[in-house]
């Protein structure tokens, strides 16, 4: 199977597709994370664009030692700024906070922080997030003169649903022990998602069929990290005999695993959604990521666990230990891959990859 | 450039901080030992509350510092690394997990409790639930979400933390057989709002010309108000302060015998390299605001105690909107007559370092003052070039000179 041109070419320059939404008059909402709830903006006809760190270089704004993919988002955000009509930032970890102080003083456009607790078990933190959604609601009708009401949220929901179930079912074509769909289309198909249409992508991908893909590597592995935009990391997984079964990535199974309830109460099924989603490394209990990735070890049948971790993303790096200390408890092989610029890395991460690989093949 | 060394001056109340802190580690070890919780606090948590419970906090972070300031932290960092934590992680949370996994042998007892808010990095986050899985030991992470508005301070934002404190309380009464008890609580209230108070004062007098209190003061005198807020000890410490430096004020002494220039310092201070206060004082300048200073005092309002405590640790220092920060920097530079601003870009202090840039460029451009922005870390003196960072002071001083 072939992932279409339109969807390869996309992931490669994404930013083409901004050019795309502002001759055809569409407005466009950047956003940073998959905690931002997309059906909220598309419920106000806004089109919801995930930034990225694609083609820029960390901002010269920031120090050297925060996060370079928080820096380079930035700096892509505040580079394409006369593309996007606003901005939307969710507080989850420290670069992204301050990624918003920044953007505040650098951008004329509406920009809205979703503050988003980090104590995700606790009711009260419910509570909270459901009226941050509320302001966020809010947010979007004062700013764009729109009103958002239950049916365009119901519909903005069930697009949305529609969108996750067939990443999903792709997804699971890879579960148990078969080797189906490989990791590099799998991530263009889940990055196309977060930048097309929802409905226009909806009918692309259900013309995909992976009935007779061919995958390169067999050594079965799980991917653990933030987000991953960059498709030479994959690349040099595949090509050193990895086949990626399944990831924790926010760029990943993260973004869609979780559907909203379709109940009569949209704010509040889209807060128990996002808050309760398969939790990104920002967020506490650290318990409820390890039963995810422990989950995914077993229905994947992976046989090692391979976490890229951008330098200076703390959440990763402080959770490495625990997930290898896990695993370890299950002979499950791991190992930690700290890069900054995969382009200028590629050598060293592509030799320890392999020999991880091998390690764990043999 | 080279310029006489100046003598300078540390108040007589600075000098006593150590034995102070010593006494009160010796307490907590006490406490323990009578069966009383402690707790391991992040600085920003309400430790009037845990003192109203009876429960001694800790705060690994200040143990970071006093291990970096006396020169024991490489083992504990190296031990955390040996384990897995990567050296671009918080190096007090290093020196934390390090003490950690090499048996807790030194004078932080073990705790029965860990508690957060995350008010001045998510890193508070992952640290504490690190400190949990090595411990398993129980954890209380609490969410203090950034104040956007000064009406966040009153409406659900507060409310949430309000019942999260609620929470904290039904918490420690559960598992400690505790009973809460309000009355004491505004007791302890009143105590610390009194340190509060004398602290305020005492930092105002650093607006009289020569500066009666520096860099070097402020940095140690800030103890009592991170961990013993409410107690009476950290009353009578503060009272002595400010009738020392009224006592100066009245002398027309300073810091300095000669000072020329006053300067804002913004970050921790480097424990590690503490006498880098002292290069700047030899060379005429001393510091005379940071909001480092500020961040731990807070007038409380013992009507309203848990909105009160909440609003408090809502309000420290990062936990507020960038141009919140940015309008008490330029009425700061204002009232203490500033010359320059330091930015200590500090790899540890991620959220802290963030914006310093964008900070610094607008104040230099809003009320033209130059500024030194250097990097280094607080704790780790691995991650620390004096050659070069006096080499950017003595540049910087010329820049001042010359304007």
């Amino acid at each position: 199977m072939e992932i279409p041109s339109e969807i390869r070419d996309l992931c490669e320059n994404p930013t083409a597709i901004l050019s795309r939404y502002r001759d055809s008059g569409v407005k466009v909402i950047g956003y940073t994370c998959s905690y931002v709830p997309e059906e909220l903006m598309i419920s106000a006809g806004l089109q919801p664009y995930r930034a990225t760190n694609i083609r820029a270089d960390p901002s010269a704004l920031t120090p050297s030692f925060i996060c370079p993919f928080a820096s380079a988002t930035l700096e892509n955000m505040i580079r394409h700024d006369d593309l996007f009509s606003g901005f939307v930032v969710a507080h989850t970890c420290d670069p992204m906070w301050r990624l918003y102080d920044i953007l505040k003083k650098k951008t004329s456009k509406p920009l809205f922080l979703l503050r988003v607790p980090h104590n995700t078990k606790n009711e009260l933190s419910l509570g909270f997030f459901k009226k941050e959604l509320v302001r966020f609601k809010t947010f979007l009708e004062e700013n764009f003169e729109v009103n958002i009401d239950d049916d365009a949220m119901f519909n903005s929901i069930s697009l949305c649903n529609e969108s996750r179930d067939l990443l999903k079912s792709i997804y699971m074509l890879n579960s148990n022990n078969k080797h189906k769909v490989e990791a590099s289309d799998r991530f263009r198909v889940v990055l196309a998602c977060m930048w097309m249409p929802k409905a226009e992508f909806n009918v692309k991908v259900k013309g995909l069929n992976f009935d007779n893909s061919k995958t390169l590597g067999d050594v079965r592995l799980h991917v653990n990290g933030t987000a991953i935009y960059e498709s030479s990391l994959i690349k040099i997984v595949e090509e050193s005999g990895g086949f990626i079964a399944s990831d924790d990535l926010c760029t990943g199974s993260r973004y869609f695993w979780n559907n909203v309830e379709e109940s009569d109460d949209p704010i509040s099924a889209l807060s128990y959604r996002y808050l309760l989603r398969t939790p990104c490394p920002s967020q506490s209990p650290l318990e409820d990521r390890l039963d995810y990735i422990n989950f995914m070890v077993r229905e994947f049948q992976v046989q090692g666990v391979l976490t890229f971790a951008k330098r200076f993303c703390d959440p990763i790096l402080y959770d490495s230990v625990h997930i290898r200390s896990m695993l370890s408890k299950n002979d499950i092989p791991t190992m930690v891959i700290e890069y900054e610029n995969p382009a200028q890395e590629i050598g060293r991460i592509k030799s320890r990859v392999e020999a991880f690989i091998e390690s764990v093949g043999g | 450039m080279s310029l006489p060394r100046r003598r300078s001056r540390i108040l007589q109340t600075t000098r006593k901080i150590g034995e102070l802190i010593m006494t009160y580690f010796s307490k907590v070890s006490d406490a323990k030992s009578k069966g009383k919780p402690v707790a391991w606090v992040t600085v920003f948590t309400p430790v009037e509350l845990l003192y109203a419970l009876d429960i001694y906090p800790v705060a690994p972070e200040h143990f970071g510092a006093l291990c970096s300031a006396r020169g024991f932290i490489v083992d504990y960092l190296e031990e955390a690394e040996r384990c897995g934590y990567s050296e671009s992680l918080c190096s007090y949370s290093r020196c934390s997990l390090g003490y950690v996994l090499s048996g807790m042998n030194g004078i932080m007892p073990p705790p029965d409790i860990l508690i957060t808010f995350r008010n001045s990095c998510d890193v508070y986050v992952k640290w504490w639930q690190s400190l949990h899985m090595h411990l398993g030991t129980p954890l209380f992470v609490g969410e203090t979400p950034y104040v956007l508005a000064p009406e966040d301070l009153d409406n659900y934002v507060l409310d949430y933390v309000v019942k999260q404190l609620e929470q904290l309380i039904e918490m420690a009464e559960e598992r400690f057989g505790l009973r809460f008890d309000m009355e004491k609580l505004v007791e302890v209230l009143k105590l610390s709002d009194k340190a509060s108070e004398l602290w305020f004062e005492t930092l105002k007098l650093r607006r009289f010309r020569p500066c009666p209190l520096g860099g070097r003061d402020s940095a140690s005198d800030i103890f009592p108000l991170v961990v013993m807020q409410g107690t009476e000890e950290a009353v009578s410490f503060y009272e002595e302060l400010l009738r020392e430096v009224k006592g100066r004020i009245g002398r027309k002494e300073g810091v300095i015998e000669d000072e020329k220039f006053r300067l804002l310092f913004d970050g921790i201070w480097i424990w590690h390299a503490f006498d880098l206060i002292k290069y700047f004082e030899d060379k005429g300048a001393v510091f005379v605001y940071e909001p480092y200073s500020e961040a731990w005092a807070y007038r409380l309002d013992a009507s309203e105690p848990l909105e009160s405590i909440a609003r408090k640790i809502l309000s420290m220092g990062l936990n507020v909107d960038i141009d919140i920060r940015i309008e008490r920097f330029l009425e700061n530079i204002k009232q203490y007559q500033i010359d320059g601003a330091v930015f200590f870009s500090n790899r540890s202090c991620k959220t802290w370092s963030a914006t310093q840039l964008v900070t610094a460029d607008i104040l230099n451009k809003k009320v033209n003052v130059p500024y030194l922005l250097f990097e280094a870390d607080m704790a780790d003196p691995r991650q620390y070039s004096e050659a070069q960072i006096k080499n950017r002071i003595d540049a910087f001083i010329e820049v001042l000179s010359e304007s």
